[in-house]
Protein backbone atom coordinates (compact mmCIF):
# COMPACT_ATOMS: atom_id res chain seq x y z
CA UNK A 1 0.00 0.00 0.00
CA UNK A 2 1.56 3.53 -1.03
CA UNK A 3 0.81 6.48 1.76
CA UNK A 4 -0.12 9.23 0.15
CA UNK A 5 -0.67 12.91 1.37
CA UNK A 6 -3.36 14.95 1.01
CA UNK A 7 -3.03 17.19 -2.68
CA UNK A 8 -4.97 20.21 -1.25
CA UNK A 9 -6.82 22.15 1.75
CA UNK A 10 -10.28 20.67 1.23
CA UNK A 11 -12.06 21.88 -2.29
CA UNK A 12 -14.97 20.55 -3.84
CA UNK A 13 -16.61 21.88 -6.80
CA UNK A 14 -19.75 20.96 -8.07
CA UNK A 15 -22.50 22.28 -10.92
CA UNK A 16 -26.08 21.93 -9.54
CA UNK A 17 -28.87 22.00 -12.04
CA UNK A 18 -30.48 25.36 -9.60
CA UNK A 19 -30.26 29.09 -9.46
CA UNK A 20 -27.83 30.44 -7.31
CA UNK A 21 -30.60 31.31 -4.70
CA UNK A 22 -32.17 28.51 -4.00
CA UNK A 23 -28.74 26.77 -3.12
CA UNK A 24 -28.06 30.08 -1.17
CA UNK A 25 -31.41 29.45 0.87
CA UNK A 26 -30.75 25.65 0.94
CA UNK A 27 -27.68 26.55 3.41
CA UNK A 28 -29.45 29.09 5.02
CA UNK A 29 -33.11 27.96 6.07
CA UNK A 30 -33.16 25.67 8.26
CA UNK A 31 -36.63 23.50 6.84
CA UNK A 32 -34.29 22.96 3.50
CA UNK A 33 -31.48 22.61 5.57
CA UNK A 34 -32.41 19.31 7.34
CA UNK A 35 -33.27 18.17 4.66
CA UNK A 36 -29.51 17.26 2.77
CA UNK A 37 -27.20 17.56 5.62
CA UNK A 38 -25.44 14.66 6.68
CA UNK A 39 -24.44 11.89 4.25
CA UNK A 40 -26.16 8.87 2.68
CA UNK A 41 -27.44 6.97 5.82
CA UNK A 42 -27.53 9.92 8.09
CA UNK A 43 -30.73 12.62 9.26
CA UNK A 44 -30.02 15.97 10.47
CA UNK A 45 -33.17 16.23 12.82
CA UNK A 46 -31.94 19.35 14.44
CA UNK A 47 -30.75 22.50 13.04
CA UNK A 48 -31.11 25.94 14.38
CA UNK A 49 -29.94 29.17 12.51
CA UNK A 50 -29.72 32.41 13.02
CA UNK A 51 -28.41 33.85 9.70
CA UNK A 52 -26.91 37.21 10.56
CA UNK A 53 -23.07 37.90 10.59
CA UNK A 54 -21.84 37.07 13.89
CA UNK A 55 -24.81 34.77 15.08
CA UNK A 56 -24.69 30.82 15.27
CA UNK A 57 -26.08 27.53 13.67
CA UNK A 58 -26.18 24.64 15.74
CA UNK A 59 -27.13 21.23 14.15
CA UNK A 60 -27.30 17.36 14.72
CA UNK A 61 -26.72 14.47 12.64
CA UNK A 62 -28.24 11.43 13.20
CA UNK A 63 -27.18 7.24 12.26
CA UNK A 64 -27.92 4.11 13.62
CA UNK A 65 -24.70 2.93 13.20
CA UNK A 66 -23.00 6.40 14.28
CA UNK A 67 -25.33 7.50 17.05
CA UNK A 68 -25.64 11.43 17.13
CA UNK A 69 -23.20 14.03 16.41
CA UNK A 70 -23.83 17.65 16.84
CA UNK A 71 -21.89 20.35 15.37
CA UNK A 72 -22.03 24.27 14.97
CA UNK A 73 -20.41 27.88 14.35
CA UNK A 74 -20.72 31.22 13.97
CA UNK A 75 -21.33 32.70 10.21
CA UNK A 76 -18.71 35.54 8.74
CA UNK A 77 -19.81 36.96 5.56
CA UNK A 78 -23.14 37.02 4.34
CA UNK A 79 -23.83 38.16 0.41
CA UNK A 80 -26.27 36.60 -1.00
CA UNK A 81 -26.79 34.43 -3.99
CA UNK A 82 -23.34 34.53 -4.25
CA UNK A 83 -21.29 34.22 -1.32
CA UNK A 84 -21.19 32.66 2.29
CA UNK A 85 -18.66 32.42 5.29
CA UNK A 86 -18.79 30.52 8.08
CA UNK A 87 -16.97 28.37 10.92
CA UNK A 88 -17.92 24.90 11.62
CA UNK A 89 -16.65 22.80 14.45
CA UNK A 90 -17.63 19.54 15.25
CA UNK A 91 -18.99 18.87 19.45
CA UNK A 92 -17.04 15.55 19.21
CA UNK A 93 -16.53 13.48 16.36
CA UNK A 94 -14.21 11.29 14.15
CA UNK A 95 -12.94 14.82 12.39
CA UNK A 96 -11.64 16.10 15.89
CA UNK A 97 -12.61 18.90 17.89
CA UNK A 98 -10.38 21.79 15.58
CA UNK A 99 -12.40 25.03 14.16
CA UNK A 100 -12.37 25.32 11.11
CA UNK A 101 -13.73 27.89 8.25
CA UNK A 102 -15.88 27.44 5.47
CA UNK A 103 -16.14 29.61 2.28
CA UNK A 104 -19.00 29.08 -0.31
CA UNK A 105 -19.00 30.37 -3.85
CA UNK A 106 -22.29 30.24 -6.02
CA UNK A 107 -21.52 31.36 -9.75
CA UNK A 108 -24.87 31.40 -11.45
CA UNK A 109 -24.76 30.63 -15.29
CA UNK A 110 -26.97 31.58 -18.21
CA UNK A 111 -28.55 28.46 -18.76
CA UNK A 112 -29.75 28.58 -14.96
CA UNK A 113 -27.39 26.15 -13.37
CA UNK A 114 -25.06 26.95 -10.99
CA UNK A 115 -21.17 26.11 -10.02
CA UNK A 116 -20.67 25.94 -6.14
CA UNK A 117 -17.22 25.96 -4.98
CA UNK A 118 -16.96 24.46 -1.49
CA UNK A 119 -13.40 25.67 0.36
CA UNK A 120 -12.81 24.31 3.76
CA UNK A 121 -9.33 24.36 5.83
CA UNK A 122 -8.08 24.24 9.58
CA UNK A 123 -9.26 27.83 11.41
CA UNK A 124 -7.15 28.81 14.38
CA UNK A 125 -7.45 32.08 14.96
CA UNK A 126 -9.01 35.19 12.91
CA UNK A 127 -5.89 36.69 12.36
CA UNK A 128 -4.51 33.69 10.34
CA UNK A 129 -6.95 33.40 8.40
CA UNK A 130 -5.70 35.06 5.28
CA UNK A 131 -2.51 33.04 5.51
CA UNK A 132 -4.41 30.17 5.57
CA UNK A 133 -6.29 30.92 2.06
CA UNK A 134 -4.05 29.96 -0.17
CA UNK A 135 -1.14 28.87 1.90
CA UNK A 136 -1.85 25.00 1.96
CA UNK A 137 -2.42 23.69 -1.07
CA UNK A 138 0.82 24.74 -2.47
CA UNK A 139 2.73 23.03 0.89
CA UNK A 140 1.17 19.74 0.30
CA UNK A 141 1.72 19.79 -3.60
CA UNK A 142 5.12 19.87 -2.85
CA UNK A 143 5.08 17.93 0.35
CA UNK A 144 3.59 14.88 -1.88
CA UNK A 145 6.36 14.04 -4.28
CA UNK A 146 8.60 13.91 -1.45
CA UNK A 147 6.14 11.62 0.41
CA UNK A 148 5.43 9.45 -2.47
CA UNK A 149 9.57 9.09 -2.51
CA UNK A 150 9.53 8.16 1.00
CA UNK A 151 6.87 5.56 0.59
CA UNK A 152 8.57 3.73 -2.12
CA UNK A 153 12.46 4.04 -0.43
CA UNK A 154 9.98 2.33 2.90
CA UNK A 155 8.03 -0.49 0.75
CA UNK A 156 11.69 -1.02 -0.87
CA UNK B 1 -8.15 27.46 24.82
CA UNK B 2 -4.96 26.27 23.84
CA UNK B 3 -5.11 23.20 21.31
CA UNK B 4 -4.29 19.77 23.20
CA UNK B 5 -5.28 16.91 20.73
CA UNK B 6 -2.51 15.92 18.25
CA UNK B 7 -4.36 16.48 15.50
CA UNK B 8 -4.54 20.40 16.58
CA UNK B 9 -1.06 20.70 17.27
CA UNK B 10 0.01 19.51 14.07
CA UNK B 11 -2.82 22.49 12.45
CA UNK B 12 -1.27 25.18 14.62
CA UNK B 13 2.13 23.90 13.67
CA UNK B 14 0.88 24.30 9.98
CA UNK B 15 -0.22 27.97 10.54
CA UNK B 16 2.30 29.76 9.70
CA UNK B 17 4.19 30.50 6.47
CA UNK B 18 7.48 30.81 7.96
CA UNK B 19 7.13 26.89 9.27
CA UNK B 20 5.28 26.20 6.59
CA UNK B 21 8.61 27.70 4.07
CA UNK B 22 10.69 25.67 6.60
CA UNK B 23 8.49 22.45 5.64
CA UNK B 24 9.01 23.02 1.99
CA UNK B 25 12.55 23.68 2.03
CA UNK B 26 13.12 20.17 4.34
CA UNK B 27 10.90 18.45 1.46
CA UNK B 28 14.16 19.06 -0.79
CA UNK B 29 16.32 17.17 1.48
CA UNK B 30 17.39 17.40 5.73
CA UNK B 31 18.81 21.05 6.68
CA UNK B 32 20.57 22.48 9.25
CA UNK B 33 19.31 25.50 10.93
CA UNK B 34 21.96 27.76 9.05
CA UNK B 35 20.85 26.95 5.79
CA UNK B 36 16.98 26.89 6.69
CA UNK B 37 17.49 30.45 8.18
CA UNK B 38 19.18 31.84 4.94
CA UNK B 39 15.89 33.08 3.21
CA UNK B 40 14.39 35.04 5.99
CA UNK B 41 14.38 38.06 7.07
CA UNK B 42 14.44 37.07 11.41
CA UNK B 43 16.81 36.21 13.53
CA UNK B 44 18.57 32.45 14.39
CA UNK B 45 16.79 32.24 17.97
CA UNK B 46 13.37 33.18 16.04
CA UNK B 47 13.96 30.31 13.40
CA UNK B 48 15.17 27.98 16.76
CA UNK B 49 12.01 28.80 18.34
CA UNK B 50 10.08 27.51 14.77
CA UNK B 51 11.91 24.85 14.90
CA UNK B 52 11.24 23.71 18.05
CA UNK B 53 7.15 24.02 17.37
CA UNK B 54 7.95 22.02 14.49
CA UNK B 55 9.56 19.40 16.30
CA UNK B 56 7.20 19.00 19.03
CA UNK B 57 3.95 18.80 16.77
CA UNK B 58 6.11 15.62 15.03
CA UNK B 59 6.39 17.72 11.82
CA UNK B 60 10.02 17.31 11.52
CA UNK B 61 12.75 15.47 13.36
CA UNK B 62 17.06 16.52 14.32
CA UNK B 63 19.86 14.27 14.53
CA UNK B 64 21.30 14.05 17.52
CA UNK B 65 25.18 12.96 16.75
CA UNK B 66 26.24 15.58 14.37
CA UNK B 67 27.04 19.08 16.34
CA UNK B 68 24.55 20.71 13.46
CA UNK B 69 21.75 18.58 14.23
CA UNK B 70 20.18 18.39 11.15
CA UNK B 71 16.45 19.00 10.88
CA UNK B 72 14.45 16.40 8.39
CA UNK B 73 11.07 16.30 7.55
CA UNK B 74 8.56 13.76 8.77
CA UNK B 75 5.42 13.20 6.86
CA UNK B 76 3.23 10.80 9.72
CA UNK B 77 2.20 13.79 10.84
CA UNK B 78 0.95 14.99 8.25
CA UNK B 79 -0.92 12.01 7.05
CA UNK B 80 -2.73 12.60 9.84
CA UNK B 81 -3.76 15.56 8.54
CA UNK B 82 -4.18 14.03 5.27
CA UNK B 83 -7.25 11.74 7.07
CA UNK B 84 -9.07 14.55 8.34
CA UNK B 85 -9.42 16.46 5.20
CA UNK B 86 -10.77 13.00 3.71
CA UNK B 87 -13.09 12.54 6.15
CA UNK B 88 -14.63 16.10 5.12
CA UNK B 89 -13.99 15.35 1.78
CA UNK B 90 -16.26 12.19 2.21
CA UNK B 91 -18.70 13.72 4.60
CA UNK B 92 -19.84 17.01 1.94
CA UNK B 93 -19.44 14.73 -0.76
CA UNK B 94 -22.24 12.83 0.46
CA UNK B 95 -24.17 15.51 1.36
CA UNK B 96 -24.11 17.34 -1.39
CA UNK B 97 -25.21 14.03 -3.17
CA UNK B 98 -28.00 14.55 -1.30
CA UNK B 99 -28.36 18.16 -1.65
CA UNK B 100 -28.62 17.27 -5.12
CA UNK B 101 -31.39 14.68 -5.29
CA UNK B 102 -33.54 16.78 -3.20
CA UNK B 103 -33.61 19.78 -5.50
CA UNK B 104 -35.25 17.32 -7.88
CA UNK B 105 -37.85 16.60 -5.41
CA UNK B 106 -37.75 20.58 -5.15
CA UNK B 107 -38.43 20.52 -8.31
CA UNK B 108 -40.73 18.08 -8.53
CA UNK B 109 -43.30 19.39 -6.10
CA UNK B 110 -43.29 22.87 -8.19
CA UNK B 111 -44.12 21.55 -11.27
Amino acid sequence: MTPRLADDELLITRDFDAPASLLFTLWSDPKHFRNWMGPEGFDCPEAEIDFRVGGRYRGMIRSSTHGDSWFGGEYREIAPPTRLVFTWIWDTGPAGEVETLITINFREHSDGKTTMKFHQSPFLSIERRDSHIGGWSSLFNKLRGYAEKLAREQTR
Amino acid sequence: MPPTDALSTTLAALADPTRRAILQRLSRGEAGVNELAAPFAISLPAVSRHLKVLESAGLISRGRDAQWRPCRLETSALKDVDQWLEYYRRFWTGSFNKMESYIGTLKKKKE
